[in-house]
């Protein structure tokens, strides 16, 4: 019997309403080693919260480079160290390239339209590393910050200033200098600015 | 003009939706014989917590040819991570109480009944009158106390509280403690291991006592654990503490009585404490249907698994996840139930399309408050090694801070929606 029949036979006693051919949203080989991260950056990386960045649609090298500096505690978090490190030994590549094919959803947080407005004015020095939107380099591993929560965009450009993210890198030196010398609240105007870009 | 395929497949998704409303709606006296017939692939789901609600979600996702029931005495889902904050008012349990219509969006089909047996040599679960036909069965019942281990605790288990299902005792629990006189004493029991979420009675002791410093600063909290120590994030209890001089810690002071009379519990060593409000958290086992369907082990209280289906080690095809699972070496958590739902629910749909199950290790991340705005962590990742789950590291936060906090209300909102929406 032809699968087309088969299914039809199906279809009469009330089996399925689903085609099976057609890969699925968990069909991706990183799934099965990424699925642990579900429970704070979201379904497919498409956080929901304020304070969990998304990982849909981020440029496989910068995940790759991000989950390794976590997994040598070059990046310092307690969360994510342990994380990292089983990401790595499933498959670090696996990992990033199941997050970089996501649709990414871009943040459902509140938006200050001033706040972006006043953002999108002082944005200038981020451009030239993150392009005019925010949308990164991937040639580079430079990360595409659109539409990321606001609460998680302020809580890295904090730890930025304050040398607490990837301290000692050399070659975030500069960037730490010129956001060293930003106050605090444009600081917030910038995360406001990418959160609102698509 | 002929039937074509997408309207044929509309109008029988239709007609299924209809038929399975029907069926959903029933009252008891409907579930009589197979009350929800079975025509293809079906997995049963029984409980509707962070094990089994992931894992019906997630055989959706896998496989949406697959016929989900899930079986939830409940209507609403109460998250147990977070109603600590309801005893010190910080939280209402309205505000950790969700619905299951996103599982409802995702395909399942919810029966809101008790799961009465399962009987594997027919693979049916039985449900009130009648029953339901499974392919695979997944159980993820929880806990259950051990309400005979403490003496006079049977009787008296309407009265004494342990709010260690989130829910009405919760809010009752939290009445009692704001209604308590300054000066009054507020007892906590901790059952010996294993029981649900290791450091729960430490963040619990935490918030009664950064509210009673703040409302009634005349009294204290008495802890009676069972066990030699702090079970979990030891050091980091001990430095939140500090802040906290009216906890009176007592290790290895297992309670064996409870006196609703004259308001004491006694420990084994012979120790008597008076109480103004006890909250005595009981020995724990698996739900009654692991133990009542013969899916314990030797010890009757917990039921092994494979590591890399979760299917039980007594019963094939039926897989258990959760709190009531023992052997791999994973806490309590909802955050592990969470990962051992969708483990299992890649397992599941795997067999049943005659593929081998993906080897899937579980993550843990797991937050405690231990004030009214700081929190800590402890996080641990695994690895599957010769079939079994084994630990690759385990990672605590330096020390309690704001930011670990607002990681945990991030962690919230993204895990309730990985279970329910």
């Amino acid at each position: 019997m032809s699968r087309r029949l088969l299914m039809c036979a199906g279809f009469a006693i009330g089996v399925s309403v689903a085609a099976p051919a057609a890969a699925g949203p968990l069909d991706h080989p990183g799934y099965p080693k990424a699925f642990s991260c579900s429970a704070c950056h979201g379904f497919a990386g498409n956080s929901r919260s304020d304070a969990m960045p998304i990982l849909a649609g981020q440029h496989a090298g910068y995940l790759k480079k991000a989950l390794q500096d976590y997994a040598g505690g070059k990046r310092p978090s307690a969360e994510m160290e342990p994380y990292a490190k089983m990401a790595i030994e499933l498959g670090v590549d696996d990992v990033a390239s199941y997050f970089a094919s996501q649709t990414r959803m871009p943040t459902a947080s509140a938006i200050d339209r001033a706040a972006a407005e006043r953002g999108k004015a002082a944005s200038a020095v981020c451009a030239a590393c993150h392009g005019p939107t925010g949308k990164g380099d991937a040639a580079k591993d430079m990360p595409d910050i659109t539409g990321q929560p606001v609460g998680f965009l302020k809580n890295q450009l904090l730890l930025f200033k304050a040398d607490k993210r990837s301290p000692g890198d050399a070659a975030l030196m500069q960037p730490k200098a010129i956001i060293k010398g930003l106050p605090d609240d444009t600081l917030a105007d910038l995360a406001a600015y990418y959160a609102s870009q698509r | 003009m002929g039937v074509t395929r997408r309207t044929f497949i509309r109008t029988f998704t239709t007609g299924l939706a209809l038929g399975a409303t029907g069926a959903l709606t029933g009252c008891a006296a409907s579930m009589r014989g197979d009350f929800m017939p079975k025509a293809g692939k079906r997995v049963v789901v029984i409980g509707g917590g962070w094990g089994g609600a992931t894992a019906a979600k997630y055989v959706r996702l896998g496989d949406p040819s697959i016929d989900v029931v899930m079986l939830e005495p409940n209507k609403q889902f109460i998250s147990c991570p977070f109603s600590n904050l309801v005893l010190s008012g910080l939280r209402s349990l309205d505000s950790l109480t969700m619905g299951y219509d996103g599982l409802r969006k995702q395909g399942v089909k919810i029966v809101h009944a008790e799961a009465g047996a399962i009987e594997p040599d027919t693979k049916r679960v039985r449900v009130g009158e009648g029953y339901l036909q499974y392919d695979r069965l997944i159980v993820s019942p929880g806990i259950e106390f051990q309400w005979e281990q403490v003496e006079g605790l049977p009787a008296a288990k309407d009265r004494v509280l342990h709010a260690w299902k989130a829910g009405p005792q919760t809010v009752e629990l939290a009445k009692q403690i704001q209604s308590m006189a300054d000066g009054g004493v507020f007892v906590l029991t901790v059952p010996p291991i294993a029981y649900r979420c290791p450091p729960g009675p430490y963040e619990r002791i935490c918030q009664v006592a950064w509210y009673l410093k703040q409302n009634k600063p005349k009294s204290k909290v008495i802890v009676l654990d069972a066990n030699q120590n702090i079970v979990s994030k030891t050091a980091l209890f001990r430095a939140a503490w500090q802040a906290y001089p009216n906890i009176e810690y007592r290790p290895s002071s297992k309670i064996v009585k409870v006196d609703v009379g004259t308001r004491e519990v006694a420990t084994e060593i012979g120790d008597k404490v008076k109480y103004d409000v006890l909250n005595l958290i009981p020995p724990q086992r698996a739900g009654s249907i692991a133990v009542q369907s013969d899916l314990v082990g030797v010890d009757k209280r917990w039921c092994e698994v494979d590591h890399v289906t979760y299917e039980s080690a007594k019963a094939k095809d039926v897989h258990v996840i959760g709190d009531s699972t023992i052997g791999l070496p994973v806490p309590k958590s909802g955050n592990i139930a969470n990962a051992m739902g969708k483990i299992s629910a890649s397992a599941v749909v795997a067999l049943l399309n005659g593929r081998p199950a993906p080897q899937m290790p579980p993550g843990n991340t797991c937050y405690s408050w231990v004030s009214d705005r700081e929190a800590i962590a402890v996080v641990n990742s695994y690895r599957i090694a010769s079939g079994k789950v084994v630990q690759i590291e385990q990672k605590l936060t330096p020390a309690q801070a704001v930011s670990v906090a607002q990681n945990a209300v991030g962690w919230a909102q993204s895990i309730w929606a990985d279970v329910l929406s």
